[in-house]
């Protein structure tokens, strides 16, 4: 699938990754059956990739054993313009500097959020944006942007 | 198989999020702008016009996921089902979607210190209704047990 970002970066929506509104992503088992739930917070890589989490989302892990893609909705907290993004898992770092950084952020949200013992971070996924995209609001429709 | 808390929260401003999937597999996320429960195993799901991979997806019986959280105590359940059509929303249906919109900005701005203005750029250009058949319901509250199916029992 080529990758269609509609002229947008994800250098361009940067403040979405910073884990201030939660996010949501939705996956697909082999026949067809959607999940959807919140994700703490999405990182961006680089310009062409995220990295997810995984805490204990255990059915959105099994989903994705089955089949690659994802629908991630991320929030601009500045703003609250939303943005959906298509991903593709790649890779899975169970170790190194990536999932060290990762671990240390999830700990300060579980500190934050009182989820200490419940937030641990089992691994970081890798996903490559394949579409990005403005979800279109009625603020969008007013401003005529 | 909707227990009464859970059809409690899905009624009340809460967080929605609806997942569905192509036919070619390509899941997409949207979210909810309200709920009406009608019976023990059916939802009334109010979703954005213009969401059209999710509206495409549910046409014609489409699997549907619905999870809903608590904005404070991040309780959650994930029901899952299939459409059973979409119509254009009522005087009713757009009631219970300005109520939800409101409380939705009241306890967001209270939570997180957003002006209700900001918060408010979320809302869509426009709403219809969903009807969802509920096939079973989970446990999505964060943590070890999320996932965990509660309805229907196993027998």
């Amino acid at each position: 699938m080529a990758p269609d970002r509609g002229g947008l970066r994800l250098g361009d929506i940067a403040a979405c990754f910073e884990g201030i509104v939660p996010a949501e992503i939705a996956t697909a088992s082999a026949d067809g059956v959607p999940n959807v739930t919140h994700l703490s917070r999405v990182h961006m890589l680089d310009d062409e990739r995220v990295a997810l989490t995984n805490q204990f989302f255990s059915k959105t892990t099994r989903n994705l054993a089955e089949n690659p893609l994802a629908c991630v909705v991320v929030i601009d907290p500045t703003n609250y313009d939303s943005y959906r993004l298509l991903v593709q898992y790649e890779r899975t770092e169970r170790r190194g500097p990536l999932f060290e950084r990762l671990r240390r952020d999830i700990d300060a949200i579980a500190a934050l959020t009182g989820m200490e013992g419940v937030f641990k971070l089992r691994s970081a996924d890798i996903y490559r944006v394949l579409e990005l995209e403005l979800v279109v609001a009625q603020a969008h429709v007013a401003a005529g942007t | 198989m909707i227990e009464p808390e859970v059809a409690e929260q899905l009624e009340s401003p809460c967080s929605l999020l609806v997942g569905s999937v192509s036919a070619g597999g390509v899941p997409e996320a949207t979210r909810g702008w309200g709920v009406e429960v009608l019976g023990p195993g059916r939802v009334r799901v109010l979703l954005a016009a213009n969401a059209e991979r999710t509206l495409a997806n549910l046409e014609g019986g489409g699997a549907i996921a619905l999870t809903t959280t608590n904005f404070v105590s991040l309780v959650s359940w994930q029901l899952k089902g299939r459409a059973s059509g979409i119509v254009a929303a009522t005087p009713a249906d757009r009631i219970r979607y300005d109520a939800f919109c409101a409380g939705c900005l009241r306890i967001l701005h209270e939570i997180e210190g957003t002006a209700e203005d900001v918060i408010a750029r979320l809302v869509p250009v426009g709403i219809v209704a969903c009807e969802m058949v509920v096939e079973q319901v989970f446990d999505q509250t964060p943590g070890p047990h999320a996932g965990a199916r509660v309805a229907p029992v196993a027998g």
